[in-house]
């Protein structure tokens, strides 16, 4: 673990939504290139970790968020950072799709037109095909990319959106339960996607899997009641956890 | 340990600690008799030990497929994971001791010599020594207790300094007493036998340690 590089370090993060806080003095390191997988009971703070490290928790008036983010070693977490520039970098997958009502094509090319990285036509090609291509959604939709993506079924769907995220080269990719809408066919092939994302992408995924956490991530941090209590490698959480919370809840004995 | 929020998951695991459980006692009987019969030439308790081994065989089927059906309806993880790989193992261990309590039954015929003396004191020692090591084993697996298990491990040099003697004496023996070499000639498996007894049940002492604690014993297994 010691010799990976960090992407994202996180320091005695807190936040608070009004009086009521949600995140106790979170220290937590992402690595380059790697999935993290965030596992914990509902309500634990893994939704609120993630949602900080693009800056969405802006948009929630009473929430205030305190500490350092530091995305390879900028901090992100204070009033001068570009939340637009910073959300090019930091893509979002949510656990619905959550495709625009617009075409496939468009879906994708919408990112790259607003951010300004196509010059033409035959650009904003190539990236819709690229993306969709490294989305493994490519040869199910080159026919018909003029059609709605709401037309998709939920797992195109949600490889739509993951396209889309990728659309904009983005350096880290959070994904917000994204397998919990989708059949295991579905799911299994946006596991098998996170893996080949992986090489070219730094991952934090929030699941209630525990199985998908194994199958999927390198490193695993168990939340609970807003406090991160272990942090460790996949194979340690799920094989010989250091903390007996954590095995009480990945055993099913929480409670 | 608290119990699991799902009820049938718990039985299931304790249902199939029950049942190695149950194989280990058997294993543990067939063990004992076969010296019984050894010492005192009881032809009629080696044809029911011989008799009682499918059982053995049976329980470990049993074993394998609740282990099985544990991993595939229910996806263990960390403690329960590590307790249902054991089990598995631990299994395949007691079948070894159950096989080589059979054998030993089966030698008993071809032994033509009194044991039941002063001269062959050392075979009902080590055995004595290794049954007491096999049902410590089995209460270490049974009270999930690692320490137990770590100084049953440890104990096993004890055997070994005990077994080397026998054999050292059984030649002896041969040495003095060509007539019986034969007799003897079995004696030695049977020693060799008792001693593989012991090995097991320190393989059994490992599973028992790395189920609970999630590693294995450190170092190597002291030796004589």
């Amino acid at each position: 673990m010691k010799n990976e590089k960090i992407k994202i370090s996180t320091k005695n993060l807190n936040v608070f939504y009004g009086p009521k806080q949600a995140l106790f003095d979170i220290n937590l390191e992402v690595e380059e290139k790697k999935v993290t997988a965030l596992i914990g009971p509902s309500g634990c703070g893994k939704s609120t970790y993630i949602r900080c490290l693009n800056r969405m928790n802006d948009v929630i008036d009473i929430c205030k968020v305190e500490g350092s983010i530091k995305i390879d070693g900028q901090e992100i977490n204070k009033k001068d950072v570009d939340v637009n520039l910073l959300r090019e970098k930091v893509g979002m997958v949510f656990q619905k799709p959550n495709p625009f009502p617009k075409s496939i094509y468009d879906n994708i090319a919408y990112g790259p037109r607003i951010h300004g990285l196509a010059d033409n036509k035959d650009d904003l090609d190539k990236i819709v095909e690229s993306s969709l291509k490294k989305a493994a959604l490519w040869e199910e939709v080159k026919d018909r990319l003029n059609q709605p993506g709401t037309g998709l079924s939920g797992g195109q769907q949600q490889r739509l959106c993951i396209a889309r995220t990728i659309s904009i080269n983005p350096e880290v990719i959070l994904m917000d339960e994204p397998c919990s809408a989708l059949d295991p066919i579905a799911t299994a092939k946006i596991e098998e996607l996170i893996d080949e994302l992986k090489k070219t992408y730094t991952i934090v995924i929030v699941t209630h899997s525990m199985s998908q956490a194994a199958r999927v991530s390198q490193n695993t941090g168990f939340f609970h009641l807003g406090k991160i209590l272990e942090f460790n490698l996949t194979e340690k959480i799920f094989k010989n956890p250091d903390n007996k919370l954590t095995q009480d809840y990945i055993t099913g004995r929480f409670g | 340990m608290s119990e699991h929020i799902v009820s049938s998951y718990e039985e299931q695991l304790k249902k199939l600690h029950s049942t190695v459980l149950k194989m280990g006692a058997l294993c543990e009987s067939q063990f004992a008799n076969s010296i019984i019969a050894l010492v005192k030439k009881d032809e009629e308790l080696v044809d029911k030990i011989i008799g009682k081994d499918d059982r053995i065989d049976e329980l470990e089927k049993k074993i394998d497929e609740q282990v099985v059906n544990l991993i595939t309806l229910r996806q263990p993880m960390a403690i329960d994971l590590r307790e249902t790989v054991s089990a598995m193992r631990i299994a395949s261990e007691l079948e070894r001791i159950g096989d080589l309590a059979k054998n030993i039954a089966k030698r008993v015929k071809n032994i033509k010599i009194e044991l039941n003396n002063e001269d062959f004191s050392l075979i009902r020692s080590a055995s004595e020594l290794v049954q007491n090591n096999l049902k410590k084993t089995l209460d270490s697996y049974s009270k999930n207790d690692e320490k137990l298990a770590l100084s049953v491990w440890n104990s096993d040099k004890e055997v070994d300094v005990v077994i080397n003697k026998l054999l050292q004496d059984l030649l002896n023996h041969m040495k003095k007493d060509k007539k019986n070499i034969e007799s003897l000639t079995h004696l030695l498996f049977i020693a060799k036998n008792i001693e593989r007894i012991g090995d097991h049940s320190t393989n059994i002492c490992e599973y028992v340690h790395y189920f609970i604690k999630g590693e294995d014993i450190k170092g190597d297994r002291p030796k004589a």
